[in-house]
This record gives structure tokens, C-alpha cells and sequence, in this order.
């Protein structure tokens, strides 16, 4: 079975109008991309669509007091709200370096959560 | 005090700040100063916590603290000096001398041999808009509600509405949402959205929430707190039809309805400021109508990336240092650009010929059809897909090309469809 689907590409602020052509659920085409990273996001979103995810969590002592996280690699779209929930259980003492790594493996995706940024003490 | 041996002082530590300080000290100037009003380096950028930045420059997606973690890094490591909590309050537009506050240092007046405006944008507020009915709590600008989200840890509210489809109302509408909010919708009175498409497909789409173009707040309802607001579409003058009237239930109302360049210093300071753009009038050394004083990013024109505000500060920046060091004549030609029909707004307004140069520009409304960006004399033209009024459009003007026409009189830069 054909079936067509169209979504915008967000991979860069061009925002690409995409079409994607599937054969009995496998990747046929995609059209409307600008560059080879238009073909891989259409290719992901229709198999195992995924997104950075980006907030705070609370900091225990700290300049702020929130620090801002983001998921280091894209993860699961499905899953965004149960590492939203694991996050907002957080409580990180500062100070907190970028890159630090807040959450291995959140939620069983595979994907670690990070601070974003240098939050000292305060 | 008078602080006499400052080369470049820049006023706002934000992304064409900090990369304005880097630009004047890769160009060689010696004392380079960056002064701040708040309390930590990187202005807005610290407050936008998801990803989309920089992937030109760094070849990356990174979040805004990330994006200017970098360029601070980069900024202390080129030997430039930050001065924060440090709040300017008059520039004295005959001697170019800058009055600055801070709580250890006290007043001190700097003598800077060349200034760098990049004091940013605000946002447009609910005056701006004249809304009939109450001024409960509950309306805030959307950037507002970014920093109390993401920098205090406050949430604004259970069930948002927001106005205008600027990129911080997108991103704040998806924001909301993984705080445990609701986002009853997206109003926005124009035809087409302010903000870029991709942020509608990830801030929106993903999530559901409903985007009405041609649609508008007519009223706010609430005595302490806000109760809801009354919605309505448009006609074609952008007048609310009454039939379509409906009251939407909401605590909080977020404002993405535009941006406007922050300039009170550089009125003080006696520097032209454009009509349209609101910022600075700069020729493409980014230099104003005050030859001391050059101006980058925000503070020039809104930009929609944060890559094209950090190069237009790196210029500002080595310019401002070239000029500190004599090295910018006072005779330097000024041929005037200007928009053609299509175009609404545009920067730089002056072409010198002295250096390459782009300029950004924003169509009326969009072109939905395959068009054209070019320049008249035709030393730029580029096919385009579409123009769209919230994504920028650029030309590039090489110097040799003005240099090899000594007689031009203006260049005109256009969108048309092909």
C-alpha cells in the first residue's frame, strides 16, 4: 500500500515543506527537502520521530534558582512527558557545570539529560 | 572619575555585544569593554533554553546558554573585559562620553574612543495594542513568561491564550505545555504567521494547539485576575466582526505580538534612528550617523538568528576598533540603499564600498510563489522558493563592485516574483 505523508522539516529555520512517500510502511521518497538533512529528518519522523527536549529543573543553593537541561541527542516524541516528569522530580545542588550530566539513560531512552549552562553558587 | 584609556566600549553584553567585543579585539584594539545591566553575561539568549541556535556558525543546534557559553568563552579568551551590574545612563552626544552606574564602582563617566551600540530589542507591550476591557494580573509579554519560567521558576499559569505568533509565543506555547499548562490557542490578526514555519510544526502541531490567522482579542475580561478573553476574526482591514464573537476562557494572556529595537541611548546620544527599522541608520561598517558610533544586532533591526546578530557584532566590533585606531576616514562614500516595492524594511541603509556587505531585509507580505531577491544595479540576484515577512531575506554586495562604479547614486534592493 502507497500513502503519503506532508509535515514541515524543522531541522533548520528554512522549514521545508516535506513529503514523504511510504510503501507498506518503508521509506519510497521525499521530496521538498533542501539538503541531505531534510531527507534523514523525514526518514526518522515517520519510523521514530524524536525532538531535543528542553526545561529547568530546580537548584538546591544556587545564582538561579532554576537551571535549564536539555536531552543531549533527540528523544522519542512519545516519550517527552514522562522525562518532563522525571526532571521536575529533580532537585541539583549548585554549582552546576554544562555538560553535566543530570539524568543517564532518562526513562529508558537512551538518552542522557544535561545542564545548559554554568549555574554558581549563590 | 574619567576613564580615558577605553579603545571600544560596548554597551549590552548579548550576543552582539559579546561578539562585538571579539571583533574589536581580533582587530587589534588594545582596552575593549563590554558593559552590562544585569548581573550575568549573554542577555536574552540565557532565557531561551530550547534548541535552534547557531547551527550555521557552530554546525550545531544548540540552546541559547549554550550558544553564548561559547561566544563568552571565546570573548574571554580574545582578553575582553566585562563590566556587569553596570547600567548606562547618558551618552553625551558632542564628546561621545558615557555615564555608567554600579554599585561598587559608583559614577563613573568613560571616554571611549569608539562606541558599539548593541543594547537589543524589547518587546511590544499591551499598550501598544489598545485592548478594550480590564488590566487584571495574568497578561504578561511572552518573554516576560520565558524568564519567569525558565530563570525565576514561576509558572504564569494553569491555561494560557497567547497573542501573536511571534517565535517567543510559539516556543512559549510548547513551553506551557511541558509545564503542565494548557494552551487554548494561537491568535494572530495577520494572514500569515510572525513566526518561522518550523516553529508552528514543533511548537504547535505537535501538541495540538490551535493556530487562527485573522483572528484577534477583542476584549480581556477579569476584575484581580484575568477571567478570559473575548476573540474575533478579522475582515480585510483588520476590523473584529462582531458575529464571530467568542469568549475563551483563560488565566493567562502571553503577547507575541512583535519587537521593537531598544534605543533610548542612542537618541541621547544623538544618533539617526530609521523610521521603519526603529534602530540605528548605519552605512555597512555599521557605523550610525555619529562616525563613534557603530550599532549591531537587535538594536539595528529585529533579526530572526541569533548567527546573523553575532557577525553583524564582530563587524561592528573590528570596525569600531579600526576607527579607534584612525584607520576609518571621515570622506568614506555613502550611497544610499533603498527598498523596492515588495521590500518593507531593510539594513543597512548606506553602502560604502569600503568593505563586502549584506543586507538583511523583510518582505511586506509573503510571496507565495517562486521570486526573486536582487539589487538594481544588479550585483546581486538569488532564485527564491517563497519570501515570507517572518523569515529575512539577504543580498551580498562585494566592495570591488561599488568600488567599479564611482558614479552610482543609490542601489535598490527587491523581491519580485519570477
Amino acid at each position: 500500500m502507497i500513502s503519503e505523508r506532508k509535515f514541515i522539516c524543522v531541522s533548520c529555520p528554512l522549514g521545508c515543506g516535506l513529503t514523504v512517500t511510504l510503501e507498506d510502511g518503508e521509506v519510497k521518497s521525499v521530496e521538498g527537502n533542501s539538503c541531505p538533512r531534510g531527507a534523514s529528518y523525514a526518514k526518522s519522523e515517520v519510523k521514530d520521530p524524536r525532538r531535543v527536549f528542553a526545561s529547568t529543573v530546580r537548584v538546591k543553593n544556587g545564582k538561579l534558582p532554576v537551571c535549564p537541561i536539555r536531552s543531549k541527542t533527540p528523544a522519542p516524541r512519545g516519550k517527552l512527558f514522562e522525562i518532563a516528569q522525571a526532571v521536575a522530580k529533580l532537585e541539583i545542588p549548585a554549582p552546576i557545570k554544562i555538560g553535566q550530566v543530570l539524568i543517564h539513560n532518562a526513562c529508558g531512552t537512551d538518552v542522557d539529560i544535561v545542564a545548559s549552562r554554568d549555574l554558581e553558587s549563590a | 572619575m574619567l576613564n580615558n584609556n577605553i579603545d571600544v566600549l560596548i554597551i549590552g553584553a548579548g550576543p552582539a555585544g559579546v561578539a562585538a567585543g571579539i571583533g574589536a579585539r581580533k582587530q587589534g584594539a588594545e582596552h575593549v569593554v563590554v558593559l552590562e545591566r544585569d548581573w550575568d553575561l549573554g542577555g536574552i539568549l540565557q532565557q531561551c533554553i530550547h534548541p535552534g541556535f547557531g547551527l550555521r556558525t557552530f554546525r550545531e543546534e544548540l540552546t541559547g546558554p549554550e550558544y553564548m557559553h561559547r561566544f563568552i568563552q571565546q570573548a574571554h579568551e580574545a582578553g575582553v573585559e566585562f563590566r556587569t551590574n553596570t547600567m548606562v545612563f547618558q551618552i553625551d552626544r558632542n564628546s561621545n562620553q558615557v555615564w555608567t552606574m554600579n554599585r561598587e564602582r559608583g559614577i563613573e563617566c568613560l571616554n571611549p574612543k569608539a562606541i558599539v551600540l548593541t543594547m537589543g530589542c524589547r518587546e511590544r507591550p499591551l499598550g501598544a495594542i489598545r485592548i478594550p476591557g480590564t488590566r487584571p494580573a495574568g497578561i504578561y509579554t511572552a518573554g516576560t513568561a520565558q524568564r519567569f519560567v525558565n530563570m525565576e521558576g514561576y509558572m504564569p499559569g494553569k491555561r494560557a491564550v497567547i497573542l501573536g505568533s511571534g517565535d517567543i509565543g510559539l516556543i512559549m506555547a510548547r513551553r506551557m505545555i511541558w509545564e503542565g499548562a494548557e494552551v487554548e490557542g494561537v491568535y494572530e490578526v495577520m494572514s500569515w504567521p510572525g513566526g518561522l514555519r518550523r516553529n508552528i510544526a514543533q511548537c504547535l502541531d505537535d501538541y495540538g494547539i490551535p493556530f487562527h490567522l485573522e483572528t484577534t482579542v477583542t476584549k480581556i475580561h477579569g476584575k484581580d485576575r484575568l477571567e478570559g478573553v473575548t476573540v474575533a476574526k478579522v475582515d480585510a482591514n483588520k476590523a473584529p466582526i462582531k458575529s464571530t464573537e467568542r469568549f475563551v476562557a483563560c488565566d493567562t494572556l502571553l503577547l507575541a505580538i512583535g519587537l521593537i529595537p531598544e534605543n533610548e541611548l542612542s537618541r541621547m546620544a544623538g544618533v539617526e534612528i530609521h523610521q521603519v527599522t526603529g534602530g540605528p541608520v548605519v552605512n555597512d561598517l555599521l557605523q550610525t550617523s555619529n562616525p563613534a558610533i557603530f550599532a549591531a544586532g537587535n538594536v539595528v533591526i529585529v533579526y530572526d538568528l541569533v548567527d546573523n546578530v553575532s557577525d553583524e557584532g564582530l563587524i561592528a566590533g573590528a570596525n569600531a576598533a579600526r576607527y579607534a585606531a584612525g584607520e576609518i576616514s571621515g570622506s568614506i562614500r555613502r550611497i544610499p540603499v533603498k527598498g523596492g516595492e515588495n521590500v518593507r524594511l531593510f539594513s543597512p541603509q548606506f553602502v560604502t564600498g569600503e568593505s563586502d556587505t549584506t543586507i538583511f531585509m523583510r518582505v511586506t507580505r509573503p510571496i507565495e510563489q517562486a521570486c526573486r531577491v536582487f539589487t538594481t544595479p544588479e550585483f546581486y540576484t538569488q532564485r527564491l522558493r517563497y519570501a515570507r515577512p517572518g523569515e529575512m531575506n539577504e543580498v551580498k554586495i562585494k566592495a570591488a563592485q561599488v568600488k567599479a562604479m564611482p558614479d552610482l547614486q543609490e542601489i535598490i534592493v527587491d523581491i519580485q516574483p519570477v
